[in-house]
C-alpha cells in the first residue's frame, strides 16, 4: 500500500504545485474574489426579495425596489471578472494593473454588440443587452481580458511608450505612457470585431457562446464531470495539498457561469436550468462541515469513538466544523496519509453528492438558486439559504447522516487498532 | 511595535487565524512581544507590503506556495517555512512559534 501511495504522490505533487502556481489561474481566482463581495450583497438581496413567507405581491414590489441590488453586481459580473484579470494579470508582470484593467475591459466591450432586438423583432441601437455583462458574456469576456492584457502588457515591456519629462504630474506621465500600449491593443479588437460583423455578420460573443461556453458550461454541469472534480479534490487533499483551490481554479469559472444561469433564470421566475452550480458544490460539499463532508467524521470522533487521542482532536475540531473549517480534523485525525480511511474518504463525497444530484434532479429537493451563500455558514442554514427552501437544510442533515455510515466501520477498524501513533 | 512580526498564510486565512490566537497564548506565557496574524493568499502579497514582517509560515495544505513566496522573500532575508502537519492539524500553538522564531534565528 505505501509504495502505491509514494508512487501516487510522486505524480501529482508536481502536478498540483504546477496547476496552484500557475500564473493564468491563479489571476482568474483573484478575478473572481474581486466580485465575491459584490455578488455576496447581490445574493442577499435576492434572499430578502424572495423569502418564503412574503406573499407574490410583496415579493414584486420588492423586487421592483431593490432589484438593483443584484442588477449592480450578479447581472453585470463580467464586467468585475474582465476588469479584475485586466488588474491581476499587469500586476503580475509588473505592469500597472488599473490602466491593464481598463483596456482589458474595454477591448472586450468592443466585441459586443451595442444594439439588441426586441422580442417583436424590432432593433434597438444604443443599448447593450444585460444578459450580454453577465452569464452569457463570460467566456468571451475572460478570452477577451486574457488575450488584451498579454498584448497591452507586451507592447508595454517593449518600452514603446510616451516617456514625460521629470516635472509632470505622475498620474498624467501614467497615462501618457499608457497611450501607446491601450491604442495599439484596442486597434487590434476593433479590427478584428469591424472583420467578424463585417465579412462574416456574426459577432464573437454569440460564436464563442455557442462553440465554447455552451458546450464546455454544458459539460461541466454534468454529474460525471461533477464527480470526477470531486474525486480529484478529495485525491489532492489526501496527499495534504488544498484540493478547493487547486480545482477550483479550473472549475470555478464554469461553476460561476452555471451559477449566474440559474439565478438570472430565478429572477425571471424560469424554472432553473442546472443542479451543479458553484453554490451547490460549497454548499452540499464544504457544507456540510468542511471538504469531504467532515462533520460527521468530526462527531463519530468526538463522540463515538474510544480512543482518547481521537476523542481530543474530534473535540478539538467540532466549533471550527460548524463553520466548514476542518484542517483541525484533515491534519490532526490525520486524513492526510492515513491508508485505512482512504475508501471512505474518497467515496464518501461521491456517493452523497450523486444522491444529492438525483433528489434535485427528480424534484424532492429545490436545486440550489444561484444565489451565492459563503462555504463557511453552518450546516441546515446554508442548505436553506442556497435552496430558499427548508428542504435543502434537512437534506444536508441527511447527508452527514450517510456520510456518517459510510465511514462508521472504518472507524471502527481505526479504534480497535493497538497503537494509532504508529501510523 | 511588537519586536517580531509573524505572518501565517493559507487558503483563506480561516484556519490559521486559529492557530494565531494559540501561537499568541504561547507567546503571551513565555512573556515574547510578537505580533502574528493570518492572512489569505491572494491578501498576501499586499500584507508583506503593508507590514514588515520577519517571517512567513504557510499552512501544509497551500505548501505549493512555498516556491512562490520563497522567491520573493529570499532576497529580503525573509524567511518562509511550511508549518508541520501533526503541529497544524493539533493546532498546538506552541510549537509552530517555536518554528517561527527559529527561522527568525
Amino acid at each position: 500500500m505505501n509504495t502505491f501511495m509514494d508512487t501516487l504522490s510522486k505524480k501529482i505533487m508536481p502536478f498540483a504545485n504546477k496547476l496552484g502556481q500557475n500564473r493564468y489561474l491563479t489571476v482568474l481566482r483573484d478575478a473572481f474574489m474581486l466580485s465575491f463581495p459584490l455578488t455576496m450583497f447581490g445574493s442577499i438581496i435576492v434572499v430578502i426579495t424572495n423569502l418564503p413567507f412574503f406573499n407574490d405581491a410583496t415579493k414584486t414590489t420588492l423586487t421592483q425596489l431593490l432589484g438593483n441590488g443584484q442588477n449592480a453586481t450578479m447581472s453585470i459580473m463580467t464586467v468585475f471578472v474582465t476588469f479584475g484579470i485586466g488588474y491581476y494579470l499587469s500586476n503580475s508582470y509588473d505592469v500597472d494593473g488599473i490602466f491593464g484593467g481598463a483596456v482589458a475591459f474595454a477591448s472586450f466591450l468592443i466585441l459586443t454588440p451595442f444594439m439588441m432586438t426586441t422580442d417583436k423583432g424590432v432593433a434597438v441601437s444604443g443599448v447593450l443587452s444585460l444578459d450580454r455583462l453577465g452569464a452569457k458574456g463570460m467566456f468571451i469576456g475572460m478570452i477577451a481580458a486574457f488575450i488584451a492584457t498579454e498584448i497591452y502588457c507586451r507592447i508595454t515591456k517593449k518600452g514603446w511608450q510616451i516617456k514625460m519629462p521629470d516635472g509632470v504630474p505622475p498620474a498624467v506621465a501614467k497615462s501618457f505612457a499608457a497611450l501607446i500600449p491601450s491604442i495599439l491593443t484596442l486597434t487590434i479588437f476593433l479590427a478584428v470585431q469591424a472583420a467578424v460583423t463585417g465579412l462574416f455578420h456574426v459577432n464573437l460573443h454569440d460564436v464563442i457562446y455557442e462553440i465554447i461556453q455552451k458546450p464546455l458550461v454544458g459539460l461541466g454541469g454534468s454529474l460525471p464531470a461533477t464527480l470526477i472534480a470531486l474525486f480529484f479534490v478529495q485525491l489532492l487533499w489526501f496527499f495534504g495539498l488544498h484540493g478547493q483551490i487547486i480545482v477550483n481554479s479550473v472549475m470555478d469559472p464554469i461553476w460561476n457561469t452555471l451559477m449566474l444561469e440559474n439565478l438570472e433564470a430565478y429572477k425571471a421566475g424560469h424554472a432553473l436550468p442546472h443542479i451543479v452550480t458553484k453554490p451547490f458544490m460549497e454548499t452540499f460539499t464544504v457544507g456540510l462541515g468542511g471538504s469531504g463532508m467532515t462533520l460527521a467524521v468530526v462527531l463519530l470522533m468526538a463522540f463515538v469513538m474510544k480512543k482518547k487521542q481521537y476523542r481530543d482532536v474530534g473535540r478539538l475540531a467540532l466549533a471550527p466544523a460548524v463553520f466548514n473549517v476542518n484542517e483541525p480534523v484533515i491534519f490532526g485525525f490525520p486524513i492526510v496519509l492515513n491508508a485505512t480511511i482512504f475508501i471512505p474518504w474518497l467515496i464518501a463525497p461521491l456517493i452523497v453528492t450523486a444522491i444529492n444530484y438525483t433528489v434535485m434532479a427528480i424534484g424532492l429537493v429545490p436545486a440550489p438558486t444561484g444565489v451565492s451563500v459563503p462555504w463557511t455558514v453552518p450546516i441546515f442554514f446554508s442548505g436553506m439559504l442556497a435552496t430558499n427552501s427548508v428542504l435543502g437544510g434537512i437534506l444536508q442533515l441527511v447527508d452527514v447522516v450517510l456520510v456518517g455510515l459510510i465511514w462508521f466501520p472504518f472507524i471502527k477498524l481505526l479504534d480497535r487498532q493497538k497503537d494509532p501513533l504508529a501510523n | 511595535m511588537a519586536e517580531k512580526t509573524i505572518m501565517l498564510c493559507c487558503a483563506a486565512g480561516m484556519s490559521t487565524s486559529l492557530l494565531v490566537s494559540k501561537m499568541q497564548k504561547a507567546a503571551e506565557a513565555q512573556n515574547l512581544d510578537v505580533e502574528i496574524f493570518a492572512t489569505g493568499a491572494s491578501d498576501a502579497d499586499n500584507q508583506l507590503e503593508a507590514k514588515k514582517i520577519d517571517c512567513v509560515l504557510l499552512g501544509p495544505q497551500v505548501r505549493f506556495m512555498e516556491g512562490q513566496f520563497k522567491e520573493k522573500l529570499a532576497p529580503k532575508g525573509i524567511g518562509v517555512e511550511v508549518i508541520d502537519m501533526k503541529a497544524y492539524g493539533m493546532m498546538d500553538g506552541e510549537t509552530v512559534l517555536k518554528q517561527a522564531l527559529t527561522l527568525i534565528g
